[in-house]
């Protein structure tokens, strides 16, 4: 088969781009491996809402597109697609992907070719499903994803996989089935504690069954004459015992899915970097590093529907030579329009390459992008940009004029100033920790403002950006904490010797005992400063991102005095130990810097270990909990909580009748409960993944959901502590207290209206999560109405010194 | 790190509230060498004044701890005034009639006071008793994990009990179904419910069943051991003739026999005995988590339907003060 432009993967992107090209009459073929157009969104759950972000964006594709139910968005599509005269072939998968601009050959699954000029890869960034491998992989009993346990009922079914995804479908399917699951090992490893327990238990209990070192040898349909007990199928696996044949009417294998990465990298195409949010870099025109082979939408990095739908149009356009005005043109031009001065979008995003050394290795493409994300600012001399101690998240650049910043808050007067071309806001960024200076706007300043997502994702895609910011962190975190007066030729020699280094929670830094005489910085996460006392590993302090370790054996040359370990995952900068004494010899008072905190360390150390023991199991007790990253969290004492509930009353009452704490949930040391509540993590997990960049961190500290949430569930799936929820919020009319008080009339105040309210069909589901009260006066809810004092909110230093 | 209610801010209420008492008593001690104390002196109006006003706020409380919006303080220093001025008002009442008590409305409204602060005291002891009796009590379980461990243990028990028999099925079933946990109020404040008796009988009939099967099981096995010793010297007796042995019914019977499985019966039976035991253990202390709370709870059904009457006899109390005057 020979066509013009073969397109592969029938998503958003992949439909649009087919649309368009046969709109136009272009020969095409879009291929797609699954069995539905829009695969992805077909698996929605039926009638899902599925969101238009951002709404600013126009639309440009022949196939329409608003927000609505995914039964509405799926017909719309289809009905295009058919309409437009799309030439599509579901279930050709794309094996292999080989050729040049002109002359490329892709291979599907089947063995087939399809020959074609130009190439557009469509494929996201799920990956695709791995099979089982053996002979008999594709017949129709065996399915490789399961959306509704509930449809099956009283079958034989044999689950095939160990993970999460296997063990959560055997255990669902076994309430109405007779079950078998397959285990290639002797344990489940894999799988998350909660899904450990069910299937252990489900298998102690016989409501399934398990064979473990069982592996699939083939899959054939039962033969008319054999003893198949009436099963369409049977499985043959190959187990420590030999062999064994199960009969059944059904298989789900589920078995992860291979990285799109992969499939990605054999046709070619580079990542910048081994990260794994890392993207490939593409052109303007939306080309790779392989001519003639274009990349867009999620694998491109942009991850919402409308935006791959314009990339598919646009990809089209470009490859027959159309020029096209890219669809963020105007909105760009919007933006610039208190800089453009007479200049065209182009040479403003040229003049911001030339001026700001950070931007230079960005394509057009990725610096239009950051640009759509970043707001321009011309902040009068002497505003304020950020405070100390604020928790803004935003990365700025200078594009011209200047700034000052005020780094010591005992002397506003000394300032240090930053120029066109240099930026700020990168500590924060790295750290997830509040603001550590002051900075005041300069005469003519003109910022870049860039939020945090769209950092990380131009940090994680272009590397000389990445080390960039890490030479200058690095330079200015030592001129921070311990030298603020040394010049930058003076502290060369250090930092070229310093090493970023990565710890996994709970691994050491250096053990007691060690001798080493290096400086650990800590840039990213927390740590927990330990001794041995009695056979005993007792924790004595805790220390966040934006401190220093292991200064007594640089100063003494003594080995380690203490264990530290990395609460979470934890990044530090090491500093050697020669070129640092060198540093301490030039200048004395960095010397004197050290030895104040060393002092003071030992200080508070030896009082620590005076202190009952127990001040140190509850430290240990709440970093296992994870709140080493976090800034800030709900604890309850046991001995004053008298069960009132008020707390859940308070925050259901104060946040549209649905609570967003669950006080008996979470774990309990000695008298601290850790109720289920928001922590506020430095580096929020829940920012992951948001396709829409809903999640903010408040100033004061607060993380929350904004309303442009599309409820896509990520952000409660990435939570490691369960503290997010998916529910539908509206305004409930509530009746008025003393109505309630006196004649006993509508809700109760505080009432969780959540269960009982009915809500609008047509409403969709949005992530609800703690915000700290953070638009009312007086801080938390929760905690002010408590009536005995048992909760409070405070963060991990502060804990950390109480609890001695 | 916490800051109990007694001691909110230094236990600024429980100051206030001891110089209100002084200066209260200085004041009564004082007048009475000048006249005879009586509500009607114009110490007597003052105190009673201080009286209402403070009755009054001491009812905004419950209004108060519902405005969850309200920026007017803590809660637990609401409450930490709520007590320590309830105890002074206890003070100022007395001293504003005076002793004077008799079968009238203003003497029941001073004992309906009384009987709000002596609820009261004992929400302050429950308060201060019972979060560290149910902490030790739940050893980390919530009551919802502990409910989801006896239904587990329940569905453990039933299993078990299927691989001895209807007998045991039945007897298990009746004991689930008969667990209750809680109850009505008094059930819930003395821990007491007709479960118990249930497990118990159900335990009892289990211990009988085992000790049957076990005496089954040593016949069985006694037999057993013979018919293996029968085999045996038969089959040595008949080696040098037939060497496959022609013993086959003999060793088919020790087959069956082992088949019966009145072993696995009596293994199944003590393992039943075990789940009972444990999920009694469970159940004992959910009951009593029920129980703690109930006791930290039901002395508001008095101390709130109370004061709501303290409220009108006080409204009556001052209306016919100022009408008889």
């Amino acid at each position: 088969m020979n066509t013009k432009i073969a397109i592969v993967g029938a998503g958003p992107g992949g439909l649009s781009a087919a649309a368009r090209a046969a709109e136009l009459g272009v020969s095409h073929v879009l291929l797609e491996a699954a069995p539905h157009l829009a695969n992805t969104i077909f698996l929605y759950q039926k009638g899902k809402h599925v969101m238009a972000e951002p709404n600013l964006l126009p639309l440009r594709s022949p196939l329409a597109f608003t927000a609505g139910s995914r039964e509405q968005v799926l017909q719309a599509w289809e009905n295009g697609a058919q309409q437009l005269g799309v030439t599509h072939r579901l279930g050709a998968e794309v094996k292999a992907i080989a050729g040049e601009r002109g002359n490329f050959s892709l291979t599907l699954t089947s063995g087939e070719i399809v020959n074609a000029e130009c190439v557009v890869l469509a494929i996201g960034l799920q990956g695709n499903l791995r099979k089982m491998g053996v002979p008999g992989e594709n017949l129709p009993f065996i399915q490789y994803q399961l959306d509704d346990p509930d449809e099956f009922a009283g079958e034989t079914i044999v689950v095939v996989g160990a993970g999460d995804a296997a063990i959560e479908n055997a255990l669902a399917l076994a309430a109405q089935n007779s079950v078998t699951i397959i285990n290639r090992r002797d344990e489940f490893s894999r799988a998350k504690e909660g899904n450990l327990n069910g299937i252990l238990r489900a298998i102690k209990d016989e409501t399934l069954q398990c064979l473990y070192n069982s592996s699939p040898t083939q899959v054939v349909v039962t033969p008319t004459d054999g003893e198949g007990d009436g099963k369409p199928c049977e499985l043959y696996l190959s187990t420590a015992e030999g062999e064994a044949r199960i009969p059944c009417d059904r298989i789900i294998a589920r078995l992860g899915a291979t990285p799109a990465r992969q499939f990605v990298e054999s046709c070619g195409i580079r990542f910048p970097n081994d990260s794994p949010n890392a993207v490939p870099a593409v052109s303007a025109q939306y080309e790779s590093n392989v001519p003639g082979l274009y990349i867009i939408g999620a694998l491109a990095g942009y991850p919402l529907i409308k935006q791959a739908m314009n990339q598919g149009h646009e990809v089209v356009e470009f490859i027959l030579g159309n020029p096209v005005e890219p669809a963020d043109e105007p909105l760009l031009r919007e933006k610039f329009k208190p800089i453009l001065e007479g200049r065209s979008v182009d040479q403003m995003l040229d003049l911001i390459k030339t001026t700001i050394p950070l931007f230079e290795s960005l394509t057009t493409l990725q610096l239009r992008e950051f640009m759509l994300d970043s707001d321009i600012l011309k902040p009068a001399p002497g505003a304020v940009i950020f405070r100390r101690n604020d928790y803004s998240d935003t990365f700025f650049s200078v594009l011209d004029g200047e700034v000052n910043i005020q780094a010591n808050p005992d002397a506003p007067e000394q300032t240090i100033s930053l120029h066109a071309g240099q930026f700020f806001g990168e500590m924060t960024l790295i750290s997830g920790r509040r603001r550590n200076s002051t900075v005041l706007a300069g005469p003519d300043c003109v910022l870049i403002v860039t939020p945090r997502r769209s950092m990380l994702k131009l940090i994680n895609s272009v590397e000389a950006v990445q080390r960039l910011i890490d030479e200058v962190f690095l330079i200015r975190a030592i001129r921070a904490q311990m030298a603020p007066d040394i010049s930058d030729e003076d502290l060369a020699e250090v930092a070229r010797t310093a090493l970023i280094e990565r710890h996994e929670t709970g691994q050491a830094l250096f053990h007691e005992g060690d001798v080493g005489d290096s400086l650990y910085m800590i840039r990213r996460g927390s740590v927990t400063v330990s001794r041995d006392i009695g056979g005993r590993d007792v924790v004595l302090s805790y220390l966040a991102a934006g401190n220093y370790v292991g200064e007594m054996s640089l100063l003494s040359n003594i080995p380690r005095s203490a264990t530290v370990r990395a609460t979470v995952a934890t990044e530090t900068i090491r500093l050697d130990g020669e070129p640092f004494k060198a540093l301490m010899k030039r200048h004395p008072t960095v010397f004197m810097a050290l030895q104040k905190t060393a002092r003071e360390r030992a200080a508070s150390g030896a009082k620590a270990q005076q202190s009952e023991r127990e001040g140190g199991d509850v430290i240990s007790f709440l970093v296992k909990q994870g709140l080493g990253e976090a800034t800030d969290v709900l604890l309850i004492d046991e001995t004053l909580c008298v069960h009132c509930d008020n707390c859940e009353k308070a925050c259901a009452e104060t946040h549209k009748g649905t609570s967003r704490l669950d006080r008996k949930a979470g774990p309990s040391f000695a008298s601290v409960h850790v109720p289920t509540s928001c922590r506020h993590c430095e580096h929020p997990h829940c920012m992951k993944d948001c396709p829409p960049d809903a999640i903010h961190r408040a100033p004061n500290g607060e993380v929350f959901i904004a309303d442009n949430c599309i409820g896509c569930g990520n952000c409660e799936r990435n939570c490691p502590y369960g503290v997010i929820r998916m529910a539908y919020v509206e305004n409930k009319r509530r009746s008025g207290m003393l109505s309630w008080l006196l004649f006993g009339l509508g809700t109760a105040p505080g009432q969780d209206l959540s269960a009982t309210a009915h809500h609008d069909p047509g409403a969709a589901k949005k992530a609800i999560k703690c915000d700290m009260c953070k638009d009312l006066s007086g801080g938390p809810a929760c905690v002010r109405a408590c009536p005995t004092g048992a909760a409070i909110r405070v963060s991990p230093e502060e804990f950390m010194v109480l609890t001695r | 790190m916490h800051q109990s209610f007694l001691i909110y801010r230094r236990a600024r209420y429980l100051k206030l509230s001891l110089g209100l008492m002084i200066l209260s008593l200085a004041a009564y001690i004082a007048d009475a060498r000048l006249e005879q104390p009586n509500g009607g002196t114009w110490l007597g109006y003052t105190l009673g004044t201080i009286g209402a006003l403070l009755i009054f706020w001491l009812l905004w409380f419950g209004v108060r701890k519902r405005k969850y919006r309200s920026g007017s303080g803590m809660v637990s220093g609401w409450l930490s005034g709520h007590v320590y001025l309830g105890i002074a008002l206890l003070l100022v009442a007395t001293l504003h009639c005076a002793f004077q008590f008799g079968w009238n409305l203003h003497t029941l409204a001073y004992t309906l006071m009384v009987l709000v602060i002596l609820s009261g005291f004992y929400g302050v002891f429950a308060y201060i008793y019972f979060p560290s009796r149910l902490m030790d009590n739940g050893g980390g379980l919530s009551d919802e994990a502990m409910l989801t461990e006896i239904a587990e243990l329940d569905g453990e028990c039933l299993a078990v009990a299927d691989k001895i028999g209807d007998k045991a099925h039945q007897t298990m079933l009746r004991s689930i179904e008969s667990t209750v946990i809680g109850g009505g109020l008094w059930q819930q404040l003395t821990a007491t419910s007709p479960r118990r008796v249930q497990m118990e009988a159900a335990e009892s009939k289990l211990i009988d069943l085992r000790n049957e099967l076990e005496e089954e099981h040593t016949r069985v096995m006694r037999t057993l051991t013979s018919l293996r010793v029968q085999a045996q010297i038969q089959q040595q007796a008949q080696q040098p003739a037939n060497p496959e042995g022609s013993d086959r019914t003999t060793l088919f019977m020790v087959d069956q026999l082992a088949a019966t499985g009145s072993g696995d019966k009596v293994l199944a039976v003590r393992q039943l005995l075990d789940l009972l035991s444990r999920k009694k253990a469970l159940t004992a202390r959910l009951q009593r988590a029920v129980q703690y709370q109930a006791l930290l709870r039901f002395w508001l059904i008095v101390h709130v339907p109370l004061s709501i009457a303290l409220l009108a006899a006080l409204l009556a109390h001052i209306v016919a003060v100022f009408i008889y005057w």
